[in-house]
C-alpha cells in the first residue's frame, strides 16, 4: 500500500510508460496507474468476469471538480483526482483500460444511455430519478458544503428558509437544484421572497457567480467547496456543511447487468483492501466519506 | 492575469485549436456540399425537389445548433449510427450551415442579371455552360463577403461542440479554468486565440476579394486598397474616368466606320424583287400567348424571307418584344407555330418540347442571334471575351480562332481599341456595338434586335444605327428589328409591320406604310413618334 502511494514508484513507472504511450497520452488518453499491488481478490474477479479483459472502455466525466476529476494543471493532457484513480483501479482489477470523455454534468447519463460511454465515474449522486437512466454502484457518502461570499453577508445556514430571497448558483442537473426549488413554497408560506436559481454548466462558473456578486450561495459537495475556499481564501468561505440523503455512485448501462456485477465486485475489493480510504487521504478528501459499496437500481 | 502569456502558448490549448479547426472545416466543407445540393434543388424546375429543400431549410435553420449537435451525438446511436464526437459535431455543423450557405448561393445566382442569362441562352449556351461561364463567376464574386461571414460564424459555432465532449478550444479552456481556478487569464487567452483565427479568415476573405476583382488585371487595384483604413471606392474607384469622358464623345469613333451607302429608289425596288424570290427564313403563324387574362400575342402571323429586314413598330405592350423572344424560343407560347429555316425551334419532330439543354443546342445550330435593349453583355468579361467566349463554349472554336473572330468583329463595329475593356467601362453605345458583334460572331442566319437603341442617350443612338444599317445593306443579313426610330426604319427596313394588341394591324413596304398608313391607329402612332422625337440625324 505504501509502496503504491510512494511518489517515486509512480514517477518511475510513469516515465517509461510516457515514452511508450507519449502519443496516446497527448490525445487525452491516460496510462493506467502502473504495476502496483492490486487488491487480493482481483485475480479471482478477472477470471470470473473475463469479458472486459484487454478492452478499452470509455468513462464519461465532468472534469470540473478538482479533487475528484479535473485536468492536471501541470499536464493538461491528463485527468486526475479520486474518481480517476478509483476508475483506473477498477479497470486494472477487471483487466480493462479507460479513456475519458469530457461532457457537461447534465450530459453524463445521456452520454451513457446513448452508448457513447461505458461507465460514468464523476462524483455523481445516485438518486432514484437518475437510476432510471443507469444502474448505480454507490461508493461514497455525501456531505454538502454551502459556499458563500466572505463574511456570509446573507447569513445563509443551509438549504433552509435562510436562503429565502437569496440567489443560488447551481450546476444544471445537480441534486441540489430540486432541494432549493422545494424551498420556494416554504419561503412563500412564511411571507418571504422566494430564492432564485442560476443554472450553470460547470463548477467554475458557479464559483465565478459568487465572486462576481451575481449569486449569494453555491451548495455542492463539501470537498469541492473546500477547494474553492482554498483557491480564494479572501473572497469565499464555507458557511456550513449539510448532510444530504444520497450516496455518490458509479453509473453503468442498465442493459449490462453482468458489467454492473463485475464493477460492484471490484469496488468492493478496493473498499475492503483499504485502497479506497487511502485514495481519500491522497486527494485530501474527508475520510468520513468512506462507505461500503452498494447498489441503486430502479426499473 | 500573470499567466496570460503562459496559457497563450500552452500546447493543451493549441491542440484545442486544431480540433476547433477540424470541426469548422468539416462543418464548412460539408455545409458547402449540402448547400450546393439544396440550392440546386431550390432552383430546380421540379417543384417536389424545391419543396423538399424548403422543408429541410425550415427544420435546420429553425432549430438551435446545440440541439442538432446533441442529436447527432446522442440520438443517432439509437438507430445504430455511432459517430466519433468530432465527426458528429462536424455533421451537425454541416447540416446547420447548409441552409445558410444554400441561401447565399441562391441569392448569388438570382442576383446575376436576368438579361445576361437571356443573352447566354440566345447565344445557344446550355444551362450548364451558362452556370459555369456566366452565373457562377459573377455569383461567386458577390458571395465572398457572405461566405467570409459564414466561415467566421462556423468557427465560433464550433465551440458548441464542447457539449458533446469534443476537445476543442472552448471545452479545453473551461476544463483548464476549473482545475486551476485561473478563470480570466485562461478566457482572455482563448479569446485572443479565437480572434487570431477569425482575423485569419478575414484576411483570406480580403485576399480572395482582391484576387477576383475584375479591375485587378488592369493593375488599378492593389491588395492594400482592401484594408479597412484605405478609403477607396471599390466599385467606382477603378473607373478610368478620363477614358470614359473621351468615350462619351461619339463623333470621332463613328467616323472610323466608313459611311454605309444609302439605297436609291431603283435599288430598293430591285432589292425587293430579289428578296421576294428568296426562301423563307422565319415563319410565324397563329401565335398566341397570354399572361393570365391578358393576351400578349393574339394569333400573330409573320413571314420573313432571307435577306429581308423587317421593322416591327407599335406602342409599348403591343407584343414586339414577346414576338422576338418567341422566335428563338426564349419564351414559350400557348398555341401557334414558329419556324426558323424550316425548323420548329425547341420541339421534337413529334411536336413534344425539347429539354432546355436540347433547345440551347438547337438555337446554336439554327443560328438565331439576338440583340437586347439593355445590351446584356456579360459584365465580368472584357469586350473581346464577350465575343470569343461563347464561340469557344458553344461552338467549340479554338482560342486562337475565337480571338481572331472577336478581333475582326470588334474592328467591324469600330471598337478594336476597347477589346480589353470591361462592359462597365464602355459607354452605352459601345456596349450595344459589342453586343451586336457578339450576336454576329457565330454567323447567325437571322438577327433579332429588340429596341436596340431605346436605352441609349440620344447622342449615342447613331453609332449603333450605323452598324445595323451596314449589316442590312453590305451583308444582306436577315433581321427583325423592333424599334421606335421611324426614320431609321424607313431607310433600312424592307418591310414594316405595325403591331397592336398582339397582332399585326398593318404591314407592307416600309416607305409605303410609313408615309401612307391605311389605319388611323398607325397614322396616330406615327405622328406621335415623329412629334416626340426630333428628326434623327440619320443619313
Amino acid at each position: 500500500m505504501h509502496k503504491w502511494l510512494s511518489g517515486e514508484t509512480r514517477r518511475g513507472s510513469l516515465s517509461w510508460r510516457r515514452a511508450v504511450l507519449g502519443a496516446i497520452v497527448a490525445t487525452g488518453f491516460l496510462a493506467p496507474v502502473g504495476a502496483q499491488a492490486l487488491p487480493a481478490g482481483c485475480a479471482a474477479l478477472a477470471e470470473k468476469y473475463p469479458d472486459w479483459k484487454g478492452k478499452t472502455l470509455v468513462n464519461a466525466i465532468n472534469p470540473h471538480t478538482p479533487g475528484y476529476e479535473s485536468i492536471d494543471p501541470k499536464d493538461p493532457s491528463k485527468y486526475v483526482g479520486f474518481d480517476i484513480d478509483l476508475g483506473e483501479e477498477i479497470g486494472e482489477c477487471l483487466g480493462f483500460k479507460l479513456t475519458y470523455k469530457a461532457v457537461t454534468f447534465a450530459a453524463l447519463l445521456t452520454t451513457l444511455a446513448s452508448g457513447q460511454a461505458d461507465i460514468v465515474i464523476s462524483d455523481i449522486y445516485a438518486t432514484e430519478e437518475r437510476a432510471k437512466a443507469g444502474d448505480f454502484i454507490t461508493y461514497s457518502k455525501v456531505f454538502d458544503g454551502v459556499l458563500v461570499a466572505k463574511g456570509n453577508p446573507k447569513k445563509i445556514t443551509g438549504i433552509n428558509t435562510s436562503m429565502c430571497g437569496a440567489a443560488a448558483a447551481e450546476n444544471t442537473g445537480y441534486v441540489e437544484v430540486p432541494l432549493i426549488q422545494a424551498l420556494m413554497p416554504q419561503c412563500k408560506a412564511e411571507g418571504k421572497a422566494e430564492p432564485t436559481l442560476q443554472l450553470y454548466d460547470n463548477n467554475a462558473n458557479c464559483i465565478q457567480a459568487i465572486l462576481a456578486g451575481r449569486a449569494d450561495t453555491y451548495v455542492n459537495d463539501v470537498n469541492t467547496v473546500d477547494n474553492a475556499v482554498k483557491a480564494y481564501p479572501d473572497k469565499l468561505e464555507k458557511a456550513i456543511a449539510v448532510t444530504i440523503p444520497y450516496s455518490v455512485g458509479i453509473a453503468v448501462p442498465k442493459d449490462k447487468p453482468k458489467f454492473r456485477e463485475a464493477v460492484h465486485a471490484a469496488v468492493m475489493e478496493i473498499y475492503k483492501s483499504g485502497d479506497q480510504a487511502a485514495l481519500l487521504k491522497k486527494w485530501g478528501l474527508d475520510p468520513n466519506n468512506l462507505m461500503e459499496p452498494g447498489l441503486l437500481m430502479v426499473n | 492575469m500573470s499567466l496570460f502569456a503562459h496559457y497563450l502558448s500552452l500546447p493543451y490549448l493549441l491542440q484545442g485549436i486544431e480540433v476547433t479547426l477540424e470541426v469548422t472545416a468539416l462543418g464548412l466543407g460539408g455545409g458547402l456540399i449540402l448547400g450546393l445540393i439544396l440550392a440546386w434543388m431550390q432552383l430546380s424546375r421540379f417543384w417536389w425537389l424545391s419543396a423538399f429543400a424548403r422543408g429541410y431549410t425550415v427544420i435546420f435553420r429553425g432549430t438551435p445548433l446545440i440541439l442538432q449537435m446533441v442529436f447527432a451525438y446522442d440520438a443517432l446511436p439509437h438507430i445504430g449510427i455511432k459517430l466519433p464526437a468530432i465527426i458528429a459535431a462536424g455533421l451537425a455543423l454541416a447540416c446547420n450551415e447548409a441552409p445558410f450557405i444554400a441561401e447565399m448561393l441562391r441569392s448569388g445566382v438570382l442576383g446575376v442579371d436576368r438579361g445576361q442569362v437571356s443573352a447566354g441562352q440566345a447565344l445557344g449556351m446550355t444551362p450548364s455552360v451558362l452556370l459555369r461561364r456566366v452565373i457562377a463567376p459573377q455569383a461567386i464574386r458577390t458571395m465572398i463577403p457572405a461566405f467570409g461571414n459564414e466561415s467566421v460564424s462556423a468557427l465560433k459555432n464550433s465551440s458548441l461542440a464542447s457539449v458533446i465532449a469534443v476537445q476543442e478550444l472552448t471545452l479545453r479552456s473551461t476544463q483548464l479554468a476549473s482545475s486551476t481556478f485561473d478563470f480570466f487569464s485562461i478566457f482572455f487567452a482563448s479569446g485572443l486565440l479565437y480572434l487570431l483565427l477569425t482575423g485569419a479568415v478575414s484576411l483570406i476573405q480580403l485576399f480572395l476579394e482582391w484576387l477576383l476583382d475584375l479591375d485587378r488585371a488592369k493593375k488599378d487595384r492593389k491588395f492594400a486598397d482592401y484594408l479597412p483604413w484605405r478609403r477607396v471606392d471599390l466599385v467606382a474607384g477603378a473607373e478610368p474616368s478620363q477614358e470614359a469622358t473621351l468615350d462619351a464623345v461619339p463623333a470621332p469613333e463613328v467616323a472610323i466606320l466608313p459611311p454605309a451607302p444609302t439605297l436609291t429608289r431603283d435599288e430598293r425596288t430591285k432589292r425587293a424583287v430579289t428578296i421576294a424570290r428568296n426562301n423563307i427564313a422565319v415563319e410565324v403563324s397563329e401565335l398566341r400567348k397570354s399572361y393570365g387574362a391578358q393576351a400578349v400575342l393574339d394569333g400573330l402571323g409573320l413571314t420573313v424571307r432571307i435577306g429581308e429586314v423587317v421593322a416591327l413598330l407599335g406602342p409599348s405592350g403591343s407584343g414586339k418584344s414577346t414576338l422576338l423572344r418567341c422566335i428563338n424560343h426564349l419564351e414559350s407560347w400557348d398555341s401557334g407555330t414558329v419556324r426558323v429555316g424550316g425548323r420548329r425551334l425547341g420541339f421534337r419532330d413529334d411536336g413534344r418540347l425539347l429539354s432546355p439543354r436540347e433547345v440551347a443546342n438547337e438555337r446554336a445550330s439554327v443560328g438565331v442571334g439576338m440583340v437586347f435593349q439593355q445590351f446584356n453583355l456579360f459584365s465580368h468579361l472584357t469586350a473581346r471575351e464577350n465575343i470569343a467566349g461563347p464561340l469557344r463554349w458553344v461552338h467549340g472554336m479554338t482560342k486562337i480562332d475565337a480571338d481572331r473572330r472577336a478581333r475582326e468583329l470588334l474592328d467591324r463595329v469600330g471598337l478594336s481599341h476597347r477589346a480589353d475593356a470591361l462592359p462597365r467601362h464602355l459607354s452605352g453605345g459601345q456596349q450595344q456595338r459589342v453586343a451586336i458583334a457578339r450576336a454576329l460572331a457565330p454567323n447567325p442566319s437571322v438577327l433579332l434586335l429588340d429596341e436596340p437603341t431605346s436605352a441609349l442617350d440620344p447622342e449615342l443612338v447613331n453609332e449603333v444605327l450605323e452598324v445595323i444599317r451596314r449589316l442590312a445593306i453590305d451583308d444582306g443579313l436577315t433581321m427583325i428589328i423592333s424599334t421606335h426610330q421611324i426614320r431609321f426604319a424607313d431607310e433600312v427596313a424592307d418591310r414594316v409591320a405595325f403591331l397592336s394588341g398582339g397582332a399585326i394591324l398593318e404591314e407592307g413596304p416600309a416607305h409605303e406604310v410609313l408615309t401612307n398608313p391605311k389605319y388611323p391607329l398607325t397614322a396616330r402612332f406615327l405622328s406621335v413618334m415623329e412629334a416626340d422625337k426630333a428628326p434623327e440625324t440619320v443619313r
